[in-house]
């Protein structure tokens, strides 16, 4: 359900984005999704397709899902950690941090028309 | 159903466009309109978010007793379906008006945006919003809120924060509630608190029991505080 309001929300921002003429050359989507980001790759992916089943003008494009690692860069010796286990701390010096550099995105980071 | 099938293949050069449109841009940009307003009114705007059944309507009646003689408080609650937890919101005094997702498992800014007109927010001091129960989706959507305040039962156990750890980044408080059940369950503070703070190291944490009356007291302190920075600054 959370998949298929992305999906809606993907197709909205898109057509907001591009005149009609271009978007109907549309021919890939890529999109990065963070892992804090709770959104599923797989799930997004499927509510991309379910979504074309209504034989939408986009049914064949392709869809790109690129899932991205959480990493925090530390405020005090600018390290930057991965995290893994969601304890948000500076594995160089060992402070606790917030300041996420990635893995909370969900963005259309490329779009292909054909020429 | 009549499916299209595809003639139409890739061929020529491709066009590329490198972009990075964020997918919540929509939802993000009517965030900014209701803080806008917020700050027009000076109305504390407060996210209630949790699993279902933790406590958020017993705190919002319970915070509505507390508090309806010092300030004029307002609650809108998001449901998949029923008026239900409205209805008893409204025994305690105070207006509330109950969303019905229907089905949706979140609260989107757009849906915030448009109930704000039923409200004379120039008036309003303190309006939560109690999301829809659940730790997931509701940590993606920014509602245009002040502070996020999410419930951890003690009956919900203590690994939590580690499960869902978006919901408790990005949220400022955490109250522990049914602590009146603590002594008959296997649910750790000391642990829940260690662990929510690995996550978010700025998290404030208190414990209250709303049926019990229980750290109520603090809370509402706590509210009171907020509600008098934001119409200082």
């Amino acid at each position: 359900m959370h998949e298929t309001s992305i999906v809606n929300s993907i197709m909205k921002t898109l057509e907001q984005e591009f005149e009609e003429k271009k978007l109907n050359t549309l021919s890939a989507i890529y999109v990065k999704v963070g892992k804090l980001s709770n959104i599923e790759p797989r799930l997004l992916h499927n509510a991309f397709t379910a979504n074309n089943y209504c034989g939408t003008k986009y049914h064949h494009v392709k869809f790109h899902v690129e899932s991205t690692e959480i990493k925090i860069q530390c405020l005090h010796c600018d390290h930057i950690t991965q995290i893994t286990d969601y304890k948000f701390m500076c594995e160089k010096c060992e402070k606790p941090s917030k300041n996420l550099i990635q893995g909370e995105e969900m963005l259309i980071h490329k779009v292909e028309f054909d020429d | 159903m009549n499916i299209e099938k595809s003639t139409k293949a890739a061929r020529g050069t491709v066009q590329c466009e490198n972009t990075n449109i964020n997918l919540l841009k929509a939802n993000d940009y009517v965030a900014e309109i209701i803080r806008n307003e917020m700050k027009k009114s000076n109305t504390l705007l407060i996210n209630i978010t949790s699993s279902a059944g933790s406590g958020k309507t017993t705190l919002m009646q319970k915070t509505a007793e507390k508090l309806k003689d010092k300030i004029t408080l307002a609650v809108m609650v998001g449901d998949l379906e029923t008026e239900r937890d409205a209805e008893r919101i409204r025994e305690s005094g105070i207006q509330a008006l109950q969303i019905v997702t229907g089905g949706i498992c979140h609260l989107e800014a757009q849906m915030i945006h448009q109930v704000l007109p039923e409200y004379k927010l120039d008036d309003i001091d303190l309006l939560f919003i109690e999301n829809v129960g659940n730790l997931v989706c509701p940590a993606s959507f920014d509602l245009g809120e002040d502070y996020r305040v999410t419930l951890m039962a003690s009956t919900e156990g203590d690994d939590k924060p580690k499960k869902y750890p978006r919901m408790f980044l990005t949220s400022d408080m955490m109250l522990i509630s049914k602590c009146d059940l603590l002594p008959y369950l296997p649910f750790s503070v000391d642990a829940v608190t260690k662990d929510a703070l690995e996550v978010n190291h700025e998290l404030e944490v208190m414990q209250i029991s709303a049926l019990k009356d229980e750290g109520i007291d603090e809370w509402c302190d706590w509210l009171l505080e907020k509600i008098k920075q934001k119409q200082n600054n």
